[in-house]
């Protein structure tokens, strides 16, 4: 059957290359009513350096759907790339094309698939449910995944989850109610001017975070990318 | 008497090495890539420093609990999530529904219990077709506990509970990411398990009408938030009743707190 | 001896600590905690009359920005002073003590300290530290002998150079010192270099950022101009973020009766604000 291996056995010392890398950038999700936003910025860098001013950390996986990956940049592209070629082999076996569930869920397998050698990846999904309503599925780098209404990821995301929490959870203001919504109850609008708002005080503070913010707004209609300068030290 | 324990004793056997016989290759064994290197625990272990930049977080942390009594078995969670000192969600679903009839638990690796609580759910499924019946508890847990023995020392993390209901009745299981594999009337799982068993052990009988079993999983779960960092968010509460699961209520912690100090203040 | 209360300590380091923490380290899982780092642009250049220093103001703690407005030229003496990089503790005690030195050196002597002294006290300091005291300085000044500029690395080492740089951003300030650096430069010709020069760490350097700080040395002032150039410009909000009045739960109210006896009355006039600001 299966053959266990004596922990008392001596190995030779293995030497090996480091594998991963942290390439900053942060990256947010908001799930609206008939809408999502994605947004993330456009930095990355390596150790003190920056390798890229104009480089999003968002992958169009399908005409709705939106993926957010920061961590790794040699995982994420990799992780885009095996995606992308996963859901068009859905699309040619189920003559469809997959939906925003459907490619959260395919998401979650394949980062599992790489369990003892994860991609060192943090992802978030953002797109439309078969209703049309807005949704977000965040995940962590061996493929845990839960639907949420918002979420930060990435370097900034410890900044970024707690102002959120406030100003889209409501948390600690007065009622412990819990919401029981998948979506926040914000305009588009309003949404958009958060998020940029929260990119700028998240540059103020974070090194890895800076030079421009992208902000993905997906509706039936498509997706529409709105562009925003940060400060560049 | 002895013909029943006889028929399920005949079950149980043929039940087993069916499912040992399709479980000898792992389910899902084929889409886990194997690493190129020997150890992937020591490997990953050094990205779980606090001092390394890569930082490799998985979700942990938890309490979770499980008990048989009267009325069939009450499964109670809470349902934070937290990777290293960091919150990662204070609303992750720790009760995981593998079908009607059958619940399991997350504690350990978020990811980890995810993905083989949803493997099992396949098999489960599976059986049924096969065997036009569904699959016992005891069944059930023994595949989950054949598939995780075979990754083992290579850094799976689970402990995990499965209720169920079957021809047997309520059936509870505890199932360990060494493949340990026991069952009992209460368990208890997780980085909070100390303060809801001392709840629990205290309060259980089997006698227990279902609003008191309610209260007290709530209650044991409310007490270990309270006492334990890595657990909080709300309460969720599952029966497993002969007719199958049943969700009976999801609270925040915070209010469940401010409730009971308003109950014992009107004591 | 072994009284109760401590003996004091003498002056210097203390290192009574070390092998517990060790221990601690090893054994108990703990973590050593991080000094904040200046990881930093600093720079200097030698122009006709004397000596332009330039730092960039972002102190980090990891990948978080601890400080963003922060002091990196530190004063040693009226016609000297020292730009810090490395562990901002260190910096700033290293050039206080050494200052503190010069100061009674020249209230021995009776006159103007020279650079090198500053240097060869600052050298002697790190080399007997043998680079645990993380400081890496550019040392600038004007004395009897004229404009002086170098740099002081961790170990103890130093040069003596008309435009140097240190600190992460270094490279990217170097990079531009070494394509425009010219002798015999007027002052705002060389403010503009190091300025610039700075401006390249701040933008290039993920350790440097926010402002252009600037000290000009000549032979009858030092002047420091902080900030001499705001690089970056906090980006406008959109939103209000002020929370509504009573926002916060109220759990529990009570009252209590303060008691208090009347000492004594005064009345005052209370004037408009608008006539107290033209007294001041």
């Amino acid at each position: 059957m299966f053959e266990t291996r004596p922990s008392s056995v001596q190995h030779p010392t293995e030497h090996r290359f480091n594998p991963y890398e942290m390439n900053g950038g942060t990256i947010v999700g908001v799930a609206g009513e008939d809408f999502a936003v994605v947004a993330s910025d456009t930095r990355l860098s390596e150790g003190y350096s920056i390798l890229s001013r104009d480089n999003p950390h968002l992958y169009q996986v399908l005409p709705k759907t939106v993926m957010g990956s920061v961590g790794f940049h040699g995982d994420c592209i990799t992780f885009n790339k095996t995606l992308q070629i996963r859901l068009r082999m859905y699309e040619y076996e189920n003559n469809k094309k997959a939906s925003t569930p459907a490619v959260a869920q395919l998401v979650s397998t394949m980062l599992y698939s790489r369990r003892f050698f994860p991609y060192y990846v943090n992802t978030i999904i953002a797109g439309l449910t078969n209703d049309g309503q807005g949704c977000v599925y965040s995940y962590d780098p061996v493929g845990s995944y839960e639907r949420e209404v918002y979420r930060a990821g990435g370097s900034s995301a410890a900044l970024i989850q707690p102002l959120l929490d406030s100003q889209l959870g409501q948390k600690n203001q007065g009622s412990f109610e819990l919401n029981r919504s998948y979506t926040v109850k914000m305009s588009k609008e309003e949404v958009v001017a958060l998020v940029k708002d929260i990119y700028t005080s998240a540059t103020e503070r974070d090194i890895y975070t800076g030079d421009a913010v992208f902000i993905n707004v997906i509706t039936k209609d498509g997706v529409v990318t709105e562009h925003f300068k940060l400060r560049r030290d | 008497m002895l013909s029943l324990v006889q028929r399920n004793e005949d079950e149980v056997l043929k039940e087993t090495r069916s499912i040992i016989e399709r479980s000898c290759i792992p389910p899902g064994i084929s889409s886990i890539e194997m690493p190129p290197f020997r150890d992937p625990k020591t490997f990953l272990a050094q990205y779980t420093k606090p001092d390394s930049a890569v930082k490799i977080k998985f979700n942990r942390g938890t309490t979770t609990l499980a008990f048989k009594y009267g009325g069939g078995v009450i499964v109670a969670v809470d349902s934070r999530a937290t990777g290293g000192s960091y919150i990662a969600s204070q609303t992750v679903k720790k009760v995981i529904e593998i079908n009607p009839y059958l619940l399991g638990t997350m504690a350990g690796g978020a990811a980890d219990c995810q993905f083989w609580e949803r493997v099992l759910s396949k098999h489960c499924r599976i059986y049924e077709l096969r065997n036009k019946e569904r699959i016992s508890v005891a069944g059930a847990s023994k595949i989950l506990a054949n598939m995780v023995y075979s990754y083992k020392d290579m850094g799976l993390s689970m402990g995990t509970m499965i209720a169920g209901w079957d021809k047997r009745g309520p059936g509870l299981y505890y199932v360990g990411d060494d493949g340990t594999r026991v069952t009992n009337n209460i368990f208890s799982v997780g980085s909070g398990s100390t303060y809801a068993y001392g709840i629990l052990d205290s309060e259980y009988k089997w006698e227990l009408s279902d609003t008191e079993a309610y209260e007290l999983g709530r209650r044991a779960i409310y007490h270990a938030t309270h006492r334990d960092a890595m657990s909080g968010g709300m309460v969720r509460i599952y029966h497993m009743k002969s007719t199958g699961w049943v969700k009976i209520s999801e609270e925040d912690v915070t209010d469940l707190h401010y409730k009971y100090k308003e109950a014992e203040a009107r004591q | 001896m072994s009284g109760l209360i401590k003996e004091p300590e003498v002056g210097g380091f203390s290192f009574e600590n070390c092998k517990r923490n060790e221990y601690l380290m090893t054994k108990g899982g703990f973590t050593v905690p991080k000094a904040i780092k200046t990881g930093t642009t600093i720079a200097g250049v030698i122009f006709k009359d004397g000596v332009v220093l330039g730092a960039d103001t972002r102190a980090t703690d990891g990948n978080i920005v601890a400080e963003k407005n922060c002091h990196k030229i530190h004063y040693i003496a009226p016609n000297i002073y020292c730009c810090g990089a490395g562990t901002a503790a260190d910096t700033e005690y290293t050039t206080r003590m050494v200052a503190s030195q010069l100061e009674l050196h020249r209230l021995n002597s009776g006159r103007q300290v020279r650079v090198v002294s500053a240097n060869r006290l600052l050298r002697q300091y790190l080399f007997r530290y043998q680079g645990h005291v993380s400081a890496a300085l550019v040392l600038g000044g004007v004395d009897i002998n004229g404009p002086y500029l170098g740099s002081i690395h961790p170990h103890g080492s130093s040069d003596r150079l008309p435009y140097v740089t240190m600190g992460s951003g270094s490279l990217a300030a170097m990079a531009v010192f070494e394509d425009r650096y010219k002798p015999d430069m007027s002052e705002e010709e060389a403010k503009e270099l190091v300025a610039d020069g700075i401006r390249a760490g701040i933008f290039n350097d993920l350790g440097s950022g926010s402002n252009v700080d600037l000290c000009v040395i000549t032979k009858d002032r030092a002047e420091m101009i902080r900030p001499y150039h705001v690089a970056n410009e906090r980006g406008v909000k959109q939103g209000n973020y002020l929370y509504k009045r009573e926002t916060t739960q109220v759990l529990k109210k009570f009252e209590k009766k303060v008691h208090y006896e009347v000492m004594s009355t005064n009345v005052k006039e209370i004037r408009p604000a608008a006539e107290t600001m033209e007294i001041a």
